[in-house]
């Protein structure tokens, strides 16, 4: 066996990494995954948790297509919950606290089952590239630290906030990656001179406590669900003991504590450049921007089931160590609490997404993919996505066949690239269901059916997945099907009716119409009317088919609407920009306008639509003027005839 | 600069005129003149007139005219442009053009000169449309209306609506994206009294449409009646001069007869149809069919009778199926032949003329009802809040379905999520007029406000 030759490299062994070696093996790519500490593989780097909202439908999607994230996640999960039940099922979110050793190494446990797959402990310094056969070069393999060279006609760099990373703690400042490992440096330099241009992030984490120093009795217990919903659609019990989270909230006297550090922070002091995530601030940006606010909420989150470490949620923070002590101390029932590990900021390279293919490979190096923080992104989830989008279209090239690219009406991940290459970030990006315009669409509880299809037929789903997805799927439409013809009587209704405060019946009417009123909970009135068993389909998986076949049913209307809104954008995607046209010359869009066209170059209109700076009107003008283009191209033709 | 080629066209309205102005726009409009008219006018500077003899290419002479030079980008177009001032009439105007076009230019398409502007930058895309409509407006008030768009008065009521709604459609997606935070929710009473203020503009903006049509297109009135009422007569008597044949057998207008007359700043197309008389005679028929399709499509409808007799059962037939036919069409009653009674008649609520008198007052009545009638209570001072366009129209009416569902769902027990995306779609088709507030807008507005984060 050759132990220098494969077909897919893929640099860092993170969230994205671990995806994208993972993919592209399973779909019959011989893959070396290159990471600088093995044991350190599926590392959760900030908060011991998976999800949330708009992140745990990624997650879904994730194990939809046939990936690791969801079922590492109910392997390690040992609190879960799902977010915003009372909102709405569009944004109806899971959310998963795991244990963060056993979390790691099941991801890896998994890596070391796919076949075809090889793990290798060393550090990228250098890229090989040469002349394509295009006009653009094309990439070879990697050097590494140890002078190692492999190669591979496809390279995924999933590195994370490694590349030139830099951590502050007030006045002290060290390179590295992760607190305690050290940074990558060659492989920037290497990517400047392939013409790429790059800038620098922030992100910050708070401090871990010690768990027998806090007095839990005067902290507010915020248990998981009763019944929890485990995160992949292929596991029926999720086998660790559950456990609560604690809720703490500062005090006036925690922010003088924390102002009174504030010269030596190195965020006002201007010795971070970067760009920090606005929807994650640290608590001095808190305190400091929201000063009228006295108390802010933070989250008491264990870090797993056999260890006292906890993390202090939403106390992100790289103020001096004394200060964060000092701070801590004033919080109610934190007073004896002891640090294990400083919060702290960490900087580091990114390359701007623009710069990236749909596919996620990159436009001035063909072979050479970027997944994950060195697209700008932020969270476990968002690198995972495009982990496993990268694998896949790794694969795919390699094959030769059509790549994969998902459309926003599709999934959040075709939201979260299209979003990535049409509008670039110049902050860490997360994903939120606001940026989603077909959130109707795109629901945790629909994720299989929307891709679990595609994911088999790439070879990455397997069998047992798409038969599960299925079997779902049928249980679904016979429930609607019942639903549609039985009828109920007005005995057998009304007591619930009234209950519910709406209208009672006057004579026998069918089910689905009674499922229409806001006010009947499709579960509890089977279960009041004794229908239950002659309407339900029973199904495995996640979301009991009545709460699926109540959603299809009650939002019909709305799912309708939406379908009708992506045929309308449809049209704009179908009007094709020519490569070469000049954005710069069209004079009736503005300025902002022409300058981001310019930068990004959409292929066609409707991606020029969703760029930042570019109204409707701009849009309008490109249309008008790419209408006339190709009405003088027919008139010139037909003049020559 | 975007265009490759140099139009032409004749500027002015056909016919009538001393005077009228050949356009030329493009690269080589300066050029395509110079041609005809001399090269003086090559290096002329910008926003300079020369007095002089325009001939065809070949030397012939054609008319004596005023070339005036813009240069771009100082110019309606944004290009080169070129404006021949010939004399009015059919034949002068047509063969500068023609001698232009032989000389390099070539003839713009509808609306091309409007484009152009548009694309380079000269106009927004709600002023191109204003001027697509001022280009229609022929009279006093469609005039104010379209200048009021370009003024920009238009974009900035619905900009105003618009940031209103972002405030409550920013505060549903905090409730809903960030969940788990300690953040204020979204207040369901001052939103649903917004939604209440956003729906009552957007009616009154789109009840304002049918005016902004009358404005654009003239109102349609139709005159109606039995023969020998003296419709044409009243059709005389209201434009003022003689247009239709008036004589005193029965069923004489056999055709529709159109005439327009501005009136108090609205254009008005009258239509003087056959009279409606049960007949054997096909052609009489026919005429009796047109008046009452034409009576459906009107925009006021005038009924006239003649003072002597009453309305008959069949009119009262008639009346009552056009009013059921287009309820929203005012029907004014018209009491003609007031001059032969000596004593005031009995006219059951319908206006009394005499339409054969010079001066009747009984004719300023009637000019008077048809102009509050086809206004229906639309402001004078609100020109600005007239919607001309039948896009806009379209967006605004997908708003107000929008808000209106938004209104029914705070009210029932529909989540958040689809309150949420109902004034999503109304911001977006409200976007779509004057320009977008995308998710990020609304993402930003939350982070600036809020504290948000773990």
């Amino acid at each position: 066996m050759n132990h220098s030759e494969y077909d897919v490299i893929v640099v860092g062994g993170g969230h994205a990494g671990a995806e994208a070696a993972h993919a592209a093996a399973r779909m019959g790519a011989r893959t070396l995954l290159v990471t600088m500490a093995l044991d350190r593989i599926g590392q959760m780097s900030c908060n011991p948790a998976v999800g949330g909202i708009g992140k745990g439908q990624i997650v879904r999607e994730i194990d939809a297509l046939g990936g690791l994230m969801g079922v590492a996640t109910d392997r390690a999960g040992i609190q879960f919950r799902m977010l915003n039940r009372s909102k709405g099922p569009a944004v109806w979110s899971p959310r998963a606290q795991c244990d963060r050793m056993l979390y790691a190494a099941t991801v890896r446990s998994l890596l070391e089952d796919t076949p075809g797959l090889f793990l290798r402990a060393d550090t990228a310094a250098d890229l090989l590239t040469g002349p394509g056969e295009t006009d653009r070069p094309c990439v070879l393999g990697i050097v590494t630290q140890l002078g190692q060279t492999f190669r591979a006609p496809c390279v995924v760099l999933t590195n994370g906030t490694f590349m030139g990373g830099v951590i502050h703690v007030g006045e002290q400042k060290l390179g590295g990656g992760r607190m305690g490992e050290g940074a990558s440096h060659g492989l920037t330099g290497a990517l400047h001179r392939l013409g790429f241009e790059s800038g620098r992030l922030k992100t910050g984490t708070p401090p871990r406590l010690d768990g027998r120093t806090i007095d839990y009795d005067a902290l507010e217990e915020q248990p998981g669900d009763m019944k929890p919903s485990p995160f992949s659609y292929l596991t029926d019990a999720l086998p660790q003991e559950q456990c609560s989270c604690w809720l703490a909230y500062t005090n006036p006297a925690v922010h003088d504590a924390l102002r009174a550090g504030f010269d030596q922070s190195p965020m006002f002091a201007g010795r971070i450049e970067g760009r920090g995530p606005r929807y994650c601030p640290s608590i001095e940006d808190k305190i400091d921007r929201f000063a009228d606010k006295d108390r802010h909420q933070l989250f008491i989150e264990p870090e797993g089931r056999d260890t006292y470490e906890v993390y202090l949620n939403g106390f992100s923070t790289s103020l001096p160590e004394q200060v964060q002590i000092d701070a801590i101390h004033r919080v109610r029932g934190l007073e004896r609490a002891h640090l294990l590990r400083p919060g702290y900021a960490i900087e580091y390279d990114y390359f701007p997404p623009h710069q990236l293919r749909y596919t996620l490979e990159t436009k001035p190096v063909d072979g050479l993919f970027f997944a994950g923080q060195i697209n700008g992104t932020t969270g476990y989830e968002e690198a995972a996505g495009q982990g496993v989008l990268a694998g896949i279209n790794a694969a795919l090239k390699l094959r030769g066949d059509d790549s994969l690219v998902l459309r926003r009406d599709q999934a959040y991940l075709g939201v979260l690239v299209d979003d990535l290459v049409a509008k670039g970030t110049d902050e860490p990006y997360r994903m939120f269901t606001s940026r989603a315009e077909h959130r109707m669409l795109l629901r945790q509880d629909n994720a299989d059916a929307r891709l679990t299809p595609t994911g088999h037929r790439l070879g990455l789903a397997s069998q047992a997945r798409l038969d599960r997805m299925l079997a779902r799927a049928e249980a679904l439409r016979a429930t609607i099907k019942n639903i549609q013809t039985v009828a109920v009587t007005p005995a057998q209704a009304n007591e619930y009716l009234f209950s519910a405060g709406t209208t009672l019946l006057s004579e026998p009417e069918r089910l689905a119409r009674v499922v229409l009123r806001p006010e009947v909970d499709l579960e509890s009135f089977l279960h009041t009317t004794g229908l239950y068993d002659r309407v339900v389909v029973e199904g495995a998986g996640i979301e009991s088919v009545v709460v699926r076949a109540e959603i299809a049913l009650k939002y019909a209307g709305y799912v309708e609407r939406e379908r009708e809104a992506v045929d309308r954008l449809a049209a704009l995607d179908e009007l094709q920009i020519p490569p070469a046209f000049d954005f710069s010359a069209v004079q009736s869009i503005t300025h902002e306008a022409r300058q981001k066209l310019t930068r990004i170059r959409p292929s066609n209109v409707g991606q020029a639509s969703r760029i930042s700076g570019v109204s409707p009107a701009d849009v309008q003008a490109l249309v008008v003027l790419l209408r006339r283009r190709s009405h003088n191209v027919s008139r010139e033709t037909s003049e020559a005839v | 600069m975007l265009s490759s080629d140099t139009i032409a066209a004749v500027a002015t309205p056909r016919g009538t005129g001393a005077l009228a102005i050949v356009r030329v726009s493009g690269p080589e409009a300066i050029a395509v003149v110079a041609r005809c008219f001399g090269d003086r006018i090559i290096g002329a500077p910008s926003h300079t007139a020369h007095a002089g003899y325009l001939s065809s290419p070949t030397g012939e002479l054609l008319d004596q005219v005023v070339v005036t030079v813009f240069r771009a980008p100082s110019s309606a177009t944004g290009e080169d442009v070129v404006e021949v001032t010939t004399h009015g009439g059919d034949v002068a105007p047509q063969l500068v053009l023609r001698a232009l076009l032989d000389a390099g230019a070539r003839v713009a398409d509808p609306g091309e000169f409007t484009q152009r502007a548009f694309l380079n930058g000269k106009l927004d895309l709600a002023q191109a449309e204003a001027v697509a409509d001022l280009i229609h407006a022929a009279a006093g008030r469609a005039h104010r209306t379209s200048v009021a768009h370009l003024r920009g008065d238009y974009s900035r009521l619905l900009d105003a609506l618009r940031h209103e709604l972002l405030d409550p459609a920013a505060y549903l997606e905090l409730e809903l994206d960030f969940s788990e935070e300690d953040v204020a929710f979204a207040d369901r009473t001052a939103l649903s009294a917004l939604l209440a203020r956003a729906e009552a503009t957007l009616s009154e903006l789109l009840g304002s449409y049918r005016f902004g049509a009358l404005v654009r297109d003239g109102v349609r009135v139709a005159i109606v009646g039995r023969p020998n009422v003296g419709k044409s007569t009243l059709l005389n008597a209201l434009v003022g001069y003689d247009r239709a044949i008036v004589s005193a057998v029965p069923g004489t207008t056999r055709d529709e007869v159109e005439a327009e007359a501005e009136i108090d700043g609205l254009r008005f197309r009258f239509t003087d149809t056959a009279g409606l008389r049960e007949t054997e005679d096909a052609v009489e028929a026919e005429g009796v069919r047109r008046a009452l399709a034409r009576a459906v499509e009107a925009d006021v409808l005038l009924y006239v009778f003649d003072v002597i007799g009453s309305l008959a059962p069949a009119e009262r037939l008639f009346l009552t199926a056009a009013r059921a036919a287009r309820p929203d069409v005012p029907v004014l009653l018209i009491a003609n032949k007031a001059d032969l009674v000596d004593t005031e008649p009995d006219s059951a609520g319908a206006i009394l003329c005499a339409a054969k008198v010079a001066g009747d007052p009984g004719v300023g009545a009637i000019v008077r009802a048809i102009g509050e009638a086809a206004r229906g209570g639309v402001a004078d001072a609100e020109a600005s809040r007239v919607v001309t366009n039948a896009r806009h129209r379209q967006h605004l009416a997908a708003a107000l379905a929008a808000v209106v569902r938004a209104r029914a769902a705070l009210s029932s027990r529909v989540s958040a999520d689809l309150l949420a995306l109902d004034l999503r779609v109304a911001l977006h088709e409200l976007g779509a007029i004057t320009g977008a507030i995308t998710n990020e807008h609304v993402l930003d507005q939350i982070f600036s406000r809020f504290c948000i984060g773990k």
